[in-house]
Parts: structure tokens; sequence; C-alpha cells
């Protein structure tokens, strides 16, 4: 039984990582994104850069996954 | 290969009066990047357009407008005419003929539609007029009363009963509206047209004419069908035009464009009263050649210098004249790598001092984007696409995108084969004798075909054990299986790529600016990244695998500890507190590369949840001695392409994006400043039309 619980209370963990983690994302993309179109609407040729801003956030949805990962691999 | 070609810088000086052959002799060596000349201390300033030039540009405006007109455009497709052929047409009037011709044409039609537009409103009032009985002379011919007609929304009669001197007619109905006309005293006429307005009056102009409005109304829609029926012909003469002229107007619209451009380099360069003066860019080993071949076929009205040849220290940018700091990019590249500079060009252009990453682009981008696929199924119809793509599209967005499919589809191949060992999810051969399980966990190609596959198939495939109690083979590596070990390859792939980077930034810096900046700008961070990540991977051995602060862990942690606070230190002399506030980045940024087996698990885990919706739930597969119904398997198949389609999409967006920003975002900010001017040489650019010349080497 305490074995289960334990399993359970990682899983609960590992799941709030990467969803935490992907809201974050989510928000800080939300605003760089809307910001980017505007900019290649006026000009395209900022493309390249603007893709570099718009997915900068995502990465902590990365971090999230690694220790989600941690979180039942490893523990 | 990794650096833009080495460029010299050239002057010429020529005689004004043979100008004209001179630039033909500029477009022809195609080599020439033109440095505009600005009126400085030297007192001469730029020249004027070729005398030819705006009669060009007059009969370019006119081919653009009939282009228009015709609707024919780049698109157009048109057969190739001799250059030769083109000129002699248009020096022989060929545009303005062509333009009396359409205009014609076109000056008909234009009629026709006032016409129409007429047409259109004298019916509509009509129409009105037409619900009352009156007939047209009526309306008008009065001296002292007005008539007020016009349509309105709701019933004006009781208030036009009650005006005094007034005789009015109203049509109304609740569904159509209605139609009223008023004759009151000349004097009463605005007043009146002010009050009606209340009901939504809006006045209609009575048309000249007698007799009943329904018979001119009548009149009038037979005057419109004839002249629709002649509009229509008209339509037909102008695609007549079309067939005729569209080969004519995108051949003289190139070669125009091709005389303007020509015609106005004297405004890029400096002419006096005798002579001109050109500066240029020329590929340092094309520029001997060059000068031959224009002193060959100018003679003795030219005269060429090679000034110099631009070094790589950003020193010989800063020492020179403001015109000549900026040396033009040519980014030298082969058939392959060609493919990817769009990519890079995406973010800048290379400047001319430093590495273009191209060619590092070629290998990581697809590279990355084939491990996050890994599957042999999804793989298939990447090849597929992008093979098709770059065949057949010309547009540089889709050549990219098709390229990166092509090349990421192979690497796919490869790693989704003798990596993974799987296709559409499911590896070829499953753990002997459990393959396939109620929860659909497993389930494997060996089990759904029922064959066994040979033994150099399997052979072909790596080998997992698995377990310490007993001995489980897998075939090709579990994607949501081998999770850790999956996330310890990318960190080495990551870690590998990043000081590539680090090593392409010290490399940029110590031929800028010399090795001493390159140690302090850039060799600091490689030091302090190495001393991260050897510290870091001590402690994960102390946190995670249970060592004790001793022995080899020890070391490791005092290596890496002095390794990062040497580098530090060499940064804190450039960047400031800067230095030690990145340093958790660079954690950050090795970890950014677990995507690579994120995006992976993400796919298999789809991919997962569908094999089981269509082979344990659709089709009943649950022992390895099943059997599927006919109309099972056929809407199983269905639901199998179109859920694995989705995935494969997915694919598309998630993997391409994710490598893309990988090289972006982790690699080149590393050591790519960008900035760089293209190098553009002067040179005629011919679809339409063919060079004699060229027609004969063919």
């Amino acid at each position: 039984m305490a074995i289960e619980t334990e399993a359970g209370l990682i899983a609960i963990g590992a799941g709030l990582a990467v969803g935490l983690a992907g809201i974050g994302s989510g928000l800080g993309e939300k605003d760089a994104a809307a910001a980017a179109i505007g900019a290649i609407t006026e000009d395209p040729s900022v493309f390249g850069r603007a893709l570099i801003f718009v997915v900068l956030p995502e990465t902590i949805v990365i971090f999230g996954l690694v220790i989600a990962i941690m979180a039942f691999f490893v523990l | 290969m990794l650096l833009p070609e080495s460029m010299s810088r050239v002057v010429i000086v020529g005689t004004k009066p043979r100008l004209d052959e001179a630039i033909e002799v500029f477009y022809d060596v195609q080599a020439l990047h033109l440095i505009d000349h600005t009126t400085g201390a030297d007192g001469i300033s730029i020249g004027s357009p070729l005398p030819a030039t705006s009669k060009a540009s007059e009969r370019l405006l006119k081919v653009r407008a009939m282009e228009k007109e015709l609707a024919v455009g780049k698109t157009t497709d048109t057969a190739g005419v001799e250059a030769w052929d083109v000129q002699r047409q248009i020096a022989s009037g060929g545009v303005e003929n062509v333009e009396s011709d359409i205009l014609k044409t076109l000056d008909k039609r234009n009629d026709l539609n006032q016409q129409i537009a007429e047409l259109n409103s004298k019916k509509k009032n009509l129409g009105i007029l037409a619900k009352l009985p009156i007939d047209l002379e009526f309306y008008s011919g009065y001296s002292s009363i007005a008539s007020i007609v016009g349509s309105v929304d709701s019933d004006p009669s009781p208030f036009l009963k009650s005006l005094p001197d007034a005789e009015y007619f109203v049509s109304f109905s609740k569904k159509e509206g209605g139609a009223v006309a008023a004759f009151v005293r000349a004097s009463e006429r605005d007043k009146t047209a002010a009050a009606l307005s209340e009901f939504g009056f809006t006045e209609a102009a009575v048309p000249e004419g007698s007799g009943s409005p329904t018979a001119a109304l009548s009149a009038a829609e037979q005057r419109l069908t004839a002249l629709d029926a002649e509009l229509k012909a008209i339509g037909n003469e102008l695609d007549d035009h079309r067939e005729k002229y569209k080969t004519f107007l995108r051949a003289s619209d190139e070669e125009l464009s091709i005389q303007i451009n020509k015609g106005e380099v004297p405004l890029r360069i400096a002419v006096s009263d005798y002579s001109y003066i050109l500066d240029a860019w020329v590929p340092a080993k094309k520029a001997d050649s060059v000068k031959a071949e224009i002193e060959s076929r100018l003679g003795r009205d030219v005269h060429v210098e090679i000034e110099e040849t631009r070094g790589r220290n950003l020193h010989d940018e800063e020492n020179a004249e403001e015109r000549f700091k900026k040396t033009p990019t040519k980014q030298n590249n082969g058939l392959v790598a060609k493919e990817f500079e769009y990519a890079v060009s995406l973010v800048s252009v290379p400047k001319y001092q430093e590495i273009d990453p191209t060619i590092l682009l070629t290998f990581f981008l697809p590279l990355f984007f084939g491990f996050m696929v890994g599957d042999c199924g999804y793989a298939i119809p990447f090849i597929i696409l992008g093979a098709f793509g770059l065949k057949t599209t010309r547009h540089k967005d889709w050549r990219a995108i098709a390229t990166v499919l092509f090349f990421g589809g192979i690497w796919a191949f490869l790693f989704g084969f003798f990596f993974f060992g799987e296709a559409l999810g499911m590896h070829f051969v499953g753990v002997a004798d459990e393959l396939i399980t109620a929860g659909g966990k497993e389930v494997s190609w060996d089990a759904l075909l029922k064959v066994d596959f040979p033994a150099w198939f399997e052979g072909l495939l790596p080998e997992i054990v698995h377990n310490e109690h007993g001995v489980i083979v897998h075939h090709g590596v579990g994607k949501l299986v081998e999770v850790t070990f999956l996330l310890k390859i990318s960190v080495y792939i990551g870690l590998i790529h990043l000081v590539l980077a680090y090593v392409c930034g010290i490399l940029n810096k110590a031929r800028q600016h010399g090795p001493k900046a390159a140690l302090f700008e850039k060799g600091g961070w490689l030091i302090a990244f190495t001393g991260i990540v050897v510290l870091c991977y001590g402690l994960t051995r102390v946190l995670f695998d249970g060592d004790g602060f001793e022995g080899l862990t020890l070391y490791l942690v005092a290596v890496g500890g002095v390794l990062t606070l040497i580098g530090t230190v060499i940064n804190f002399e450039t960047e400031g507190a800067q230095a030690v506030i990145e340093l958790p980045g660079l954690i950050g940024n090795v970890l950014s590369y677990a995507r690579l087996a994120a995006i992976g698990m993400s796919k298999a885990g789809m991919a997962l949840a569908f094999n089981y919706i269509v082979f344990g739930m659709i089709m009943g597969i649950n022992t390895p001695d099943f059997h599927v119904s006919p109309i099972m398997l056929i809407i199983g198949l269905l639901m199998l392409g179109l859920l694995h389609l989705v995935v494969w999409i997915l694919a598309i967006l998630s993997a391409g994006l994710h490598a893309l920003r990988l090289q972006f975002v982790e690699f080149m900010t590393r050591f790519f400043d960008g900035g760089g001017v293209k190098y553009e040489p002067l040179k005629i650019k011919r679809e339409k039309t063919i060079l004699h010349s060229e027609i004969k080497e063919v």
C-alpha cells in the first residue's frame, strides 16, 4: 500500500512538473508570438529572428519534462 | 568552405563615350558587385541614365499596364523568344502597335461598361415608377407644380392626405416597400421632400421619355441584354489578344527591364564630362581574369586596377574609407549546402569576416530532425515528399522545407531502422512470446504479420538486453522504455553541438581581432562551459548514483569547480557581472537538447495510443493466434492511415521547428553575428528571352 501511494505521489509530481511548466511556457509564448506575428506582417525578413524569440520560452517545458522523467526513472 | 569567398576591390576608369559598351562588358563578366558612388571630396558626381533608358521605361510602363489588363503574369505559360528578335520588334515600335490594338478593344469595353452602369440605374428608377399608374411625360413640364418621385419604406398616405393642394399616388406593400409620386406647389417641394424622409423616402430621377414606365422598363432590359452580349464578345476578343500577345509581352517586359537596369548603372558610379570611375568588389580568385577581359574588350579606353584584397581582420574594415567598409558576402557552399543558405538567411546574412554556419546546419538540422522522428514508417513519406518538392518547386521557402524533409527523412530512416528498429511506432521484432497483450503495450510487426523475420534482418537491428532478473531482448531502442538512455544521448549530442559552437566563436574572434581577444571573449566561455559540465557530471554521481565525495567523483567536482572559476574570472574582464549571472544558463542550454528525446517520446506515445485503438480495440488483437474479420480489417487499416497521418503532420511541425530552434538559438547565437551584405554582381538573368549565342551552343 505504501509503495502504491509513493508511486502515485511521484506520478502526481511528474504531472504537475510538466503541466505547470507547460502553462508557463504557453503564457510566455502567447505574448512573444503575438508580437512576432505583428513584426513579420510589417517586415517578413525578420521571420527567423522572430521565430527564435517565440520558441525561447519553450525550453521551460523541457525542464519540466526532464524533472518529470527524473521523478519516474531516477528517484 | 566555412568562410565566405575572399574579395578584392577593383577600380575601373574609362572614357565616357564608350560607357554604353563598357556597361555591356561589366554585365558580361558577371562578377562586379558595384560600390555605390557618393559625391565626396573628389567632387565628381554620379552620372545620368543612358539616353535610351527613358524611352525604355515608358515602354515598360505600357507593357506592364497591358499585362495587368490581360492578366498576363509571371505564372503565365509562354514560350522562349530570341533576344535579338524581341529587340528588333521593340525598336520597330512593336510595343506601341500592340498597345493601340489592345487599347481599341479596352476603350470599347470601358464604353460598354459605362453604358451598362447607366442603364442599370435607369432600370432601377423605372422599376419604382412602374408601380405607379402615371406615364413618364406627366412627371414634368409644369410651371407652378413640382413632382416628387421615389421609394419609401413605410406608407406615407396619411401624411400626404393632410397636405393642402397636393395630388399623390402611392403603391405600397409591406413586403416589397413602396413607391410614391406627389405633385405639390413648386414652392412647397423641398419642405414636402424633407417631411417624406421620415417614411424612408429616397428620391428617384425620372428618365426622359414618354409612355408607360413598364414599356420603358422592358425596352431597357432588352437593351441591357444586348449590351451584355456585346461585352461578352469584347471579353472573347481580349482573350484572343491575350493568346496572341502574351509571349511578346512577357519577353519585352524582360528585355526592357534588362535595358533599364543597364541604363541606370551610371546613377551608381562617378561620371565626369569625359570619363567615368567605378569601384566594385570582385571575388579574389576571379580578379585577374575579370581585369584581363575588361581590358581586352575595351582596349585603351579603360584602366582596371586591383586596389586590395580584403582580409578577415576587422581592423582592416575600420581603417577603410566609409563606403569601402562593408565587404559583400559570397557564400561558398556546394550543391546540397546551398539549399540551406536560406535557413541561415532567415536569421541574417553572414558577415564577410565570420564563419558561414550553412555547412554546419546542413549536417545538424536534418540530423536532429531525423533523430526526433526516428521511425521508418514516417521517414519514407518524408523522403518521397521531400524529393518531389525538390524536383518540382522553385520557390525558396518551399525548397528549404523540401530539403529538410528529404535529408531529415533519410536520417529518420537510418535512426528508425538501425537505432530504434521501428516503423509506425511498432518494433519490427517484438519481445518473444508476449508480443500482444490486452493492454496493447507491445504490438510488433512480426506478430501482426505472423512471420519470423530472417536472422540477418534481426542482426541489423540493435539488440538491447533488459532487466537483471530475466533476459528480455529488445530489437531496437524503445522510445518509451529506454528514456534515461535517450535523455543521456540527447545531452551528449547537445554537448558536442555546443562545444562546436564555442570553437567556431573562438575561430571567428581570433580571425577578427587576434588570439588574445578570442581568449577573453569566447575562450572564457568555453572554459566555464567545460567546467560546469564536469562539475554537473560529478554532482549527478553523488545525487543519483549515491557515490560519496571521494575518488573520481571528488576529482570531477574539484576540476569542474576550478575550470568554472577560471572561465568566470576571464569572462569577468569583458562581460562584468553577466559572467556570473549567465552561468546557470549554460546548464539550461545543455538541458534544452533534452527535446531531442522528448519530441521522439511524444510521437511514440501518440503512436502507441493510436496503435492500441486500431489493433487492440477495433481489430481485437489480443493473443498471438488472433483472427480478424475482413470488415474490421478494412476499418482498422483506414483508421490506422488516418491516425498516423496526424502523427506524421505533427512530426513536421514539432520536429522541424525544434530542430531549427536548436540551430538558431542554442547553436548560432554562440558565434554568429550576421548583418553581412549579400554579394550581388551585375548580371542578367534571362528566362523568356534567349541570347542568340546560347542557342548556337545548344
